[in-house]
């Protein structure tokens, strides 16, 4: 399996501060990789270098190579806009544009100047097919998206990340913010998406981890302290210190 | 279907290979003593080596459910249940490779009438039975399937008991076939033990599906759960 | 008593001066208005809102002055609302934030509330004279936009930052460049609250009139303004040149002056909250 997404000796910082030490990482396409690691270890930063949203920090620097599919994005000819669609990003607490169903979904394609009415109307059923919410809402799209549960905006975050029909999609902590029965859902999902985009995981919560990612990263004070198969890490970690997180003897 | 539900799914499958594998280790080893084939008795010690790998890999696939899944309630009795009934499985498994191991050290087909007289042939065809039955109430989650078993095993250990005295007519009228007729006693030894094996397999059965724990009970208290 | 029951009593009497404090301005404001709609309503006829300026009080109209405030409104809101909604936008979105980015906000603030005389003299000297454009209209609105101008900015800075940040992150996570995400998120989220303020300050330059003196707006201006370079009256000057005059005839006019200058100011404000209401509901917050 090809690597889809490779980082080498990455370094981050805010202004002064070091944030991240020198991490590398190399995630295969197609598969789910989870980052955990207790709060302010980093993992969130390193997220968000996959689709360049650290760039909107003031402060923030990094050295280090970061590749999709082989190429830097960081280059200086990289449009940060093609990038993200390529890469996209589901957030912690569901946001979705005070608009309708519809609109949301084919945002990403609208500011790209997509007008072809039969193609955003597969695409809307497409993505929202493949989040689990069409049946939910295929009677009423022009609903705002704001009527939906938190749940059912979640998904509609994750359809409209997926209607630019990226490769990538990184999610930062998705089911935090919904209720256990949601959250399960989102798992399901989460796992279904799996053969057909490489997905990246945040989360704080560890059995989330164990049950949906193929490999995770365990992160701590900003350095990436053991990465493995999620089955190594859960059975038989190589560090104490991921032993000592697992098991919450920590802190 | 959710991921867990598919690992388990995955797991029962797997179990259900493991239960094939040995009833036909078990039926091997039967025809192998019966008709004393060395071929085949040397047939089911080299797969002996393919049940210690399953069993293997069956521990490490539960200890990955568990590890992964945190699996409760019925999830988490079944997976401990295919834990136990695996070392059972492989218990079984060990005991087909040991009949195999004294038909490779026997000269001469074991006699027809002490065949009968012990009957061997019925304990092992029982003891296939039995196998077959705990494997379906096991795959059909068969609770009443599963404790026939119980009465069934008393088969078998009426044939134990009565076996010494056969087996010890037969010596004092056919010393020259000392040997045989112990390995023969041995047999019957181990498939008894095969028949204990597969009652822990029905209580564990039992424990999964009813979550009622029948280990330690007598027969009398096992009628009456 | 006891602390609980003085407590309730505060409470209690907190609500009533409250209430009367409410009543006292409503009751203030309904005497006031009541008092000006009494004396001037029957003044008013299509003949006092169409005829010129006159030395008869009879005869005298607010034509000029009517045509002057429209001019001065429609002017100052097409030359403030672009430049301080942008302004506004840019200070917001696209400035840093330092400390020379922090004091200048401090002082758009401040500008808010400089007197609007000094915007008079302000104007008098750079439009009026520097710039040649002599006592017209144009001068009028310019000046009228400086003063303004603050308000608005003010406004729609405060609009744009009470935008939720997760909104432009979901829009820019999407791959939208910065001003696509102002164009299709921002501005329509805040859209609600800019408006608000540019009612506002239109109001405010509405009943304007001593900058509008000092820059040269004539008490008595016998023609409406047909280019921005002509000379101009408006209503408040109107209004204060009549409740000036000791002819009793020149006070019903200007209350009656006064009725219309309400009227007006009622309606600018109806209009803007009407296509605000629009506004939020295509919204759906």
């Amino acid at each position: 399996m090809s690597k889809k997404l490779i980082a080498k000796n990455v370094n981050v910082f805010y202004d002064q501060t070091h944030v991240i030490k020198n991490v590398s990482l190399e995630i295969d396409a197609n598969s789910v990789a989870a980052f955990i690691g207790p709060s302010g270890c980093g993992k969130s930063t390193f997220l968000r270098l996959y689709n360049r949203m650290n760039d909107l920090i003031e402060g923030f620097r990094k050295e280090g190579d970061v590749l999709l599919d082989g190429k830097d994005i960081y280059r200086n000819d990289m449009r940060v806009e093609d990038l993200r669609k390529k890469v996209g990003m589901v957030f912690q607490k569901p946001n979705p544009f005070p608009k309708s169903i519809y609109e949301n979904v084919i945002y990403g394609l609208r500011i790209r100047g997509v007008n072809n009415k039969n193609l955003l109307d597969e695409t809307v059923e497409r993505a929202l097919r493949q989040s689990a919410l069409w049946d939910e809402v295929k009677d009423n799209l022009k609903k705002s998206a704001l009527a939906l549960s938190g749940g059912q905006q979640q998904r509609l975050c994750i359809a409209r990340a997926i209607a630019t029909e990226p490769s990538v999609v990184l999610m930062d902590e998705p089911a935090s913010a919904l209720d256990p029965i949601s959250s399960a859902k989102i798992e399901e999902l989460i796992y279904e998406l799996k053969s057909q985009y490489t997905i990246i995981i945040v989360t704080h919560n560890m059995q989330q981890a164990g049950r949906v990612s193929d490999t995770t990263a365990f992160f701590y004070l900003g350095e990436l302290v053991e990465f493995d198969t999620t089955k190594k890490i859960f059975m038989n970690p190589s560090d104490t210190r991921t032993q000592d997180y697992i098991t919450g003897r920590f802190g | 279907m959710s991921h867990l539900d598919s690992e388990i799914k995955n797991l029962k499958s797997e179990m259900l290979e493991m239960f094939t594998l040995v009833r036909s280790q078990l039926e091997k080893s039967k025809v192998s003593l019966i008709q004393l084939d060395k071929d085949l008795a040397r047939e089911v010690l080299v797969n002996e080596k393919r049940v210690n790998g399953f069993e293997l890999k069956l521990d490490r696939d539960c200890e990955n459910i568990i590890a992964l899944f945190n699996p409760v309630a019925i999830d988490l009795r079944f997976v401990l249940a295919c834990l136990k009934i695996n070392s059972n499985l492989e218990r079984i498994g060990d005991i087909a490779e040991g009949i195999c191991q004294f038909v490779l050290n026997i000269k001469l087909e074991p006699e027809k009438s002490l065949l009968e007289t012990s009957r061997l042939v019925e304990m092992f065809d029982t003891s296939i039975i039995i196998l077959q039955e705990v494997m379906e109430a096991f795959d059909k989650e068969d609770t009443k399937l599963a404790r026939s078993v119980f009465k069934k095993d008393e088969i078998l250990d009426e044939i134990n008991l009565n076996a010494n005295q056969a087996v010890s007519d037969f010596i004092r009228a056919n010393t020259e076939r000392i040997n045989q007729s112990l390995y023969l006693l041995s047999t019957i030894r181990k498939l008894e033990r095969v028949g204990d094996q597969c009652k822990n397999i029905a209580e564990e059965i039992i424990f999964y599906i009813e979550a009622k724990v029948l280990k330690h009970k007598t027969q009398a208290q096992k009628q009456a759960e | 008593m006891n602390k609980i029951s003085i407590n309730r009593f505060k409470d209690k009497a907190f609500m009533v001066f409250g209430v009367f404090c409410t009543f006292f301005g409503l009751f203030m404001l309904a005497i006031f208005v009541g008092d000006v709609v009494l004396k001037g309503v029957d003044r008013i006829s299509w003949e006092f809102i169409t005829n010129l300026p006159s030395r008869f009080p009879e005869k005298a109209g607010i034509f000029t002055a009517l045509m002057g405030t429209c001019w001065i409104l429609f002017l100052t809101a097409i030359i403030a609302i672009p430049l301080g909604v942008f302004a506004g936008l840019y200070l917001e979105e696209y400035g840093k934030r330092n400390r020379f980015a922090a004091i200048l906000e401090i002082n758009i603030t401040n500008l808010a509330g400089i007197p609007s005389i000094i915007y008079g003299l302000l104007g008098l000297e750079i439009f009026a004279r520097v710039m040649g454009l002599g006592q017209s209209v144009l001068t009028g609105a310019l000046t009228l936009s400086l003063l303004i101008l603050p308000i608005i900015i003010v406004s729609t800075r405060e609009s744009v930052r009470a935008v939720p940040r997760s909104l432009r992150e979901a829009s820019l996570a999407l791959g939208a460049t910065k001003w696509q995400t102002i164009w299709y998120q921002v501005l329509p989220a805040s859209g609600g609250g800019i408006l608000t303020g540019v009612i506002l300050a239109l109001s405010r330059a509405v009943g304007e009139a001593a900058p509008l003196i000092v820059v040269g707006a004539l008490a008595y201006v016998p023609f409406a303004p047909s280019t921005p370079l002509d000379e101009f009256s408006v209503l408040p000057i109107q209004i204060y040149n009549w409740a000036s005059r000791p002819q009793q005839g020149f006070v019903i006019n200007a209350a009656a002056a006064i009725v219309i200058l309400l009227i007006v100011t009622f309606l600018m404000n109806g209009i803007a909250i009407y296509f605000r209401n629009k506004w939020q509901k295509k919204i759906k917050w």
